[in-house]
C-alpha cells in the first residue's frame, strides 16, 4: 500500500445555492491511478477540481471542508493557487492546445515557472515532457507547427505532455478520453499505465472498461456522495453498496 | 397620383391575400384534394403578382417619363419659334413653360410660350392617362394569369421561393451598383482633373494650394497659368496630415481601448460590465461636432496654455488636440470590439493556462490575446479607417493650413478637410480647383480599399495559423 497523498475531509462545494458535492472524504494514494465514476453531474469534476482550486475561476463557487496535499491545506485562503497548480496539473475533457506551435504549447509552463533558463535547457524539458506522452516520435520534425494542427489523440498526449511539462505531483485528468477513438484512447491508457510510476493521477471516466484497465483504485460518486470507494478489483466484482452494483452493470446511470 | 396609384395597388394587393387564401381554402373541400402549398402560399403568390410587376412599371414609368415630355416640349417649342443656342438655354425655356404651366411664373408670357405650355398641358395629361390605363392593364393581366395558375393548385411556395430570391437578389444589386456609380462619378471627375494637373505632380507635390486654381473653366487654361498651377495641388502634405493625425489617435485609442477592453471581458465583474460597457459606448455615440467645438475650444486652448507655461510655442489649433479627441472618440470601437473578441476565445484554454500554474494576467498576454488577435487586429484597423475618414474635428481643431510638418503642436489639415474647404460654398464645377476634391476623394478611396485589403489579409493569415 502507498501513501496517501491527497486527503479530503468532509468536502463541501456549492455553486450559488445548490450544493455539488455532499462531505466527501476521499483519500488518494501516492504513484497509484484513482479513478471516480458515476453518473453525470454527480461531481466527479467537481472533486478533481478542487484539488488544484481550479474551481476558483467560478464566481459562484463556495468551497468548504478539508482537502489536504501531503498535509498541506489545499483550501486555505493563503495559499499560492500558482505554484499549488505547478505541484498539480490537469489534462481536461476535450484537448485544448493552446492556438502555439507544439514546441511553446510545451515551454509554455516552465517559462512561466522560470524552469529551463536557457534554449537548451527548455529543449530538454520539451524533449522529455513529449517522450513521457509518447509523443516525440510523431512530432519531434515538427515542433514548430500549431498544436492545434494535430490529431484530437495526439492533440490530448500534447496536453498531457504541457502538464507534465512543470514536473507536477499529481495528474487529473477529466474525461480525458471521451473525445477520442477507440486507437488514440488506447494509446492515452497505455501512457496512463506508464505515467503512474512517476505521478499520482486521478482520472474521471465514464467507460468502467476504462476504470478497469487503468486504475487501481476507483470511487463511485452518486448526486454529490462519494457512495463507495475501494480497490478496482473489489467494486467491480463484489461492491459492498446495491447502488455501485447497478451503476456497474448498467441498471442506471 | 403615384401616391394614389400605390394605395390602390396595396388595397387590391391585400384583398387578394385573403381572396386567394379563402378560394384555395375552398376548392380543396370541395374538390377533396391535396393543395401543393398551405392555403397562405397562394395568398402570397398573389400579393406578389399583383403588385410586383405594376409597381416595378410604375417606377421605370415616372423614370422616364420626365425626360420624354421634357424632349417633346423642347421640340414642339422650337417648331413655335423659340431660338435657343444651347442646352442651358433650351432648359431655361423648359422651365418656364413648366412654371406658366403650374402658374408660378410670373414673367411676360409670349405667344410661343403660351403655345409650349398648352402643348404641356395637353401631354401631362395623356401621359397621366395613359399611365392610370396601363398600369390597370398590368394589373388585370397579371391577376388573370395567377389566378388561372393557382386553379390549377401550382406549387404556390416553390413559386412565392422563387420571386423572392429574385427580390433579394435585386436589393444587393442594387447596392453593388450604387456603389459602382459612385465609384465611376469619382472616376470622371478625376480624370478630367488629372487631364489638367499631370497625376505625377499631383501625387509627389509638396504643396497643397488649391486657392490659386480659381481660374476660368479648365479648357480653356492657358500653358503659362498651367504652369503656374502645376505645383498648387501636391498631395504629400495632406496624407502626411492625415496619417499623422490618424497615428496620434491611434495612440490615444488603442492602448486605452484595448486595455478597457481586456478589463471589461476578463476582470469586470458581471454588474460592473453591465453598466460600464454602455458608457463607453456612449463616446461613439455623441456627435462629430460636437467632439470639434470640445477639441477647439477647450482642449486646444488648454494644450496652448500649458505649452506657454513651459516656454513651447503652440498652435490653438493643433494635430496634437486634434488627434487627441479623435483617439477618444474611437476608443469605443477599439474597446467594444476586442471585448467581444476576448470574450469569444473558449474557456477551455484560459482553464488549460491556468492548470499549469499561469496567473490571470499571463494567461491574458500569453494565451487569450494571441488568439483574439486577429478580432483585435480587425477591430485596430477598422478604428484606422474611421480616423482617416473623420472630418468635423480635424476642421474645428487642426485647422486647414496644409502644412508639411511633424510637430504635433502646429496646425496640419487632412484630406478629408480639404475636400470639405473645396466644395463649401459657392463652385465653379468646371475648375481645377472643385475636380481636386474628386481626385483627393477617389485617392482617399483606393488608400482605405488597400488598408481594408491588407487587414483582411492580416487577420486570414492569423487565422489558418491557430485554426
Amino acid at each position: 500500500m502507498n501513501n496517501i497523498k491527497i486527503k479530503s475531509k468532509n468536502l463541501n462545494v456549492y455553486y450559488g445555492d445548490k450544493q455539488a458535492l455532499f462531505d466527501v472524504n476521499l483519500d488518494l494514494n501516492e504513484k497509484e491511478v484513482t479513478a471516480l465514476i458515476g453518473p453525470s453531474g454527480c461531481g466527479k469534476s467537481t472533486f478533481i477540481r478542487c484539488i488544484n482550486r481550479m474551481n476558483d475561476v467560478i464566481d459562484i463557487c463556495k468551497v468548504t471542508g478539508n482537502i489536504e496535499m501531503d498535509g498541506m491545506n489545499i483550501n486555505d485562503k493563503d495559499l499560492d493557487v500558482v505554484s499549488l497548480r505547478e505541484r498539480v496539473g490537469m489534462v481536461f475533457q476535450k484537448p485544448n492546445p493552446f492556438p502555439k506551435s507544439i514546441y511553446d504549447n510545451i515551454s509554455y509552463g516552465p517559462k512561466i515557472h522560470g524552469k529551463g533558463e536557457t534554449k537548451s535547457e527548455l529543449d530538454q524539458i520539451v524533449e522529455n515532457s513529449l517522450k513521457k506522452s509518447a509523443l516525440w516520435e510523431e512530432v519531434k520534425d515538427r515542433l514548430d507547427e500549431p498544436g492545434t494542427s494535430l490529431s484530437g489523440g495526439q492533440q490530448q498526449r500534447l496536453c498531457i505532455a504541457r502538464a507534465i511539462s512543470v514536473n507536477p505531483e499529481v495528474i487529473l485528468m477529466d474525461e480525458p478520453c471521451s473525445a477520442l477513438d477507440p486507437i488514440a484512447t488506447a494509446k492515452i491508457e497505455e501512457l496512463i499505465d506508464e505515467l503512474k510510476k512517476t505521478y499520482t493521477i486521478v482520472i474521471v471516466t465514464h467507460s468502467m472498461a476504462q476504470a478497469v484497465r487503468v486504475s487501481q483504485k476507483t470511487g463511485f460518486f452518486h448526486l454529490g456522495k462519494l457512495i463507495e470507494v475501494g480497490n478496482t478489483e473489489k467494486i467491480f466484482k463484489n461492491p459492498d453498496n446495491k447502488m455501485t452494483q447497478d451503476y456497474i452493470t448498467g441498471r442506471f446511470g | 397620383m403615384n401616391i394614389v396609384l400605390i394605395f390602390l395597388i396595396t388595397i387590391f394587393s391585400v384583398s387578394l391575400f385573403f381572396y386567394g387564401r379563402s378560394k384555395t381554402k375552398s376548392i380543396s373541400i370541395e374538390k377533396n384534394i391535396r393543395l401543393n402549398a398551405l392555403p397562405k402560399f397562394y395568398g402570397y403568390y398573389l400579393v406578389l403578382w399583383c403588385s410586383i410587376p405594376a409597381l416595378v412599371f410604375l417606377l421605370v414609368w415616372s423614370l422616364f417619363e420626365p425626360v420624354i415630355i421634357k424632349s417633346i416640349i423642347i421640340e414642339t417649342a422650337a417648331n413655335q419659334g423659340a431660338i435657343f443656342n444651347d442646352k442651358n438655354e433650351a432648359n431655361l425655356i423648359y422651365e418656364k413653360i413648366k412654371a406658366i404651366h403650374l402658374g408660378t411664373y410670373f414673367g411676360d408670357i409670349d405667344s410661343i410660350l403660351k403655345e409650349s405650355a398648352l402643348a404641356y398641358a395637353k401631354f401631362i395629361n395623356l401621359f397621366t392617362n395613359s399611365k392610370v390605363v396601363l398600369i390597370f392593364g398590368i394589373i388585370i393581366a397579371s391577376v388573370i394569369y395567377s389566378l388561372k395558375k393557382i386553379k390549377n393548385n401550382n406549387k404556390a411556395r416553390d413559386d412565392v421561393e422563387v420571386i423572392l430570391k429574385g427580390l433579394l437578389f435585386v436589393s444587393s444589386l442594387i447596392a453593388i451598383l450604387t456603389t459602382l456609380g459612385i465609384i465611376f462619378s469619382l472616376l470622371f471627375e478625376s480624370i478630367k482633373f488629372f487631364s489638367v494637373i499631370n497625376i505625377f505632380d499631383y501625387l509627389f507635390g509638396t504643396n497643397w494650394s488649391p486657392q490659386r486654381a480659381f481660374v476660368r473653366d479648365a479648357s480653356s487654361i492657358t500653358v503659362a497659368e498651367l504652369e503656374e498651377l502645376k505645383d498648387a495641388f501636391g498631395f504629400i502634405p495632406l496624407i502626411a496630415g492625415t496619417s499623422f493625425i490618424a497615428f496620434i489617435a491611434m495612440l490615444v485609442a488603442v492602448p486605452i481601448g484595448l486595455f478597457s477592453g481586456i478589463y471589461m471581458a476578463e476582470y469586470a465583474s458581471i454588474k460592473v460590465r453591465r453598466i460600464s460597457k454602455p458608457i463607453i459606448e456612449i463616446l461613439a455615440g455623441i456627435p462629430t461636432v460636437v467632439y470639434g467645438f470640445f477639441a477647439a475650444l477647450t482642449v486646444g486652448p488648454f494644450f496652448r496654455q500649458v505649452g506657454e507655461n513651459f516656454g513651447l510655442t503652440v498652435s490653438s489649433e493643433s494635430a496634437l488636440a486634434a488627434g487627441l479627441i479623435m483617439g477618444i472618440m474611437i476608443i469605443p470601437y477599439v474597446s467594444s470590439l476586442s471585448d467581444d473578441v476576448i470574450n469569444s476565445v473558449p474557456q477551455s484554454l484560459r482553464d488549460g493556462s491556468y492548470a499549469v500554474g499561469a496567473t490571470k494576467s499571463e494567461t491574458i498576454k500569453q494565451v487569450v490575446i494571441p488568439a483574439a488577435l486577429p478580432g483585435i487586429i480587425g477591430s485596430v484597423l477598422l478604428a484606422v479607417s474611421r480616423a482617416i475618414g473623420e472630418t468635423m474635428i480635424v476642421v474645428m481643431a487642426a485647422g486647414l493650413a496644409a502644412n508639411l510638418t511633424i510637430n504635433p503642436l502646429e496646425s496640419t489639415t487632412t484630406i478629408t478637410t480639404q475636400i470639405v474647404m473645396i466644395l463649401v460654398g459657392d463652385q465653379e464645377f468646371d475648375s481645377p480647383k472643385t475636380q481636386s476634391a474628386f481626385a483627393l476623394g477617389l485617392t482617399l478611396f483606393i488608400a482605405t480599399l488597400i488598408l481594408n485589403y491588407i487587414a483582411q489579409r492580416a487577420v486570414k493569415k492569423y487565422r489558418e495559423k491557430y485554426d
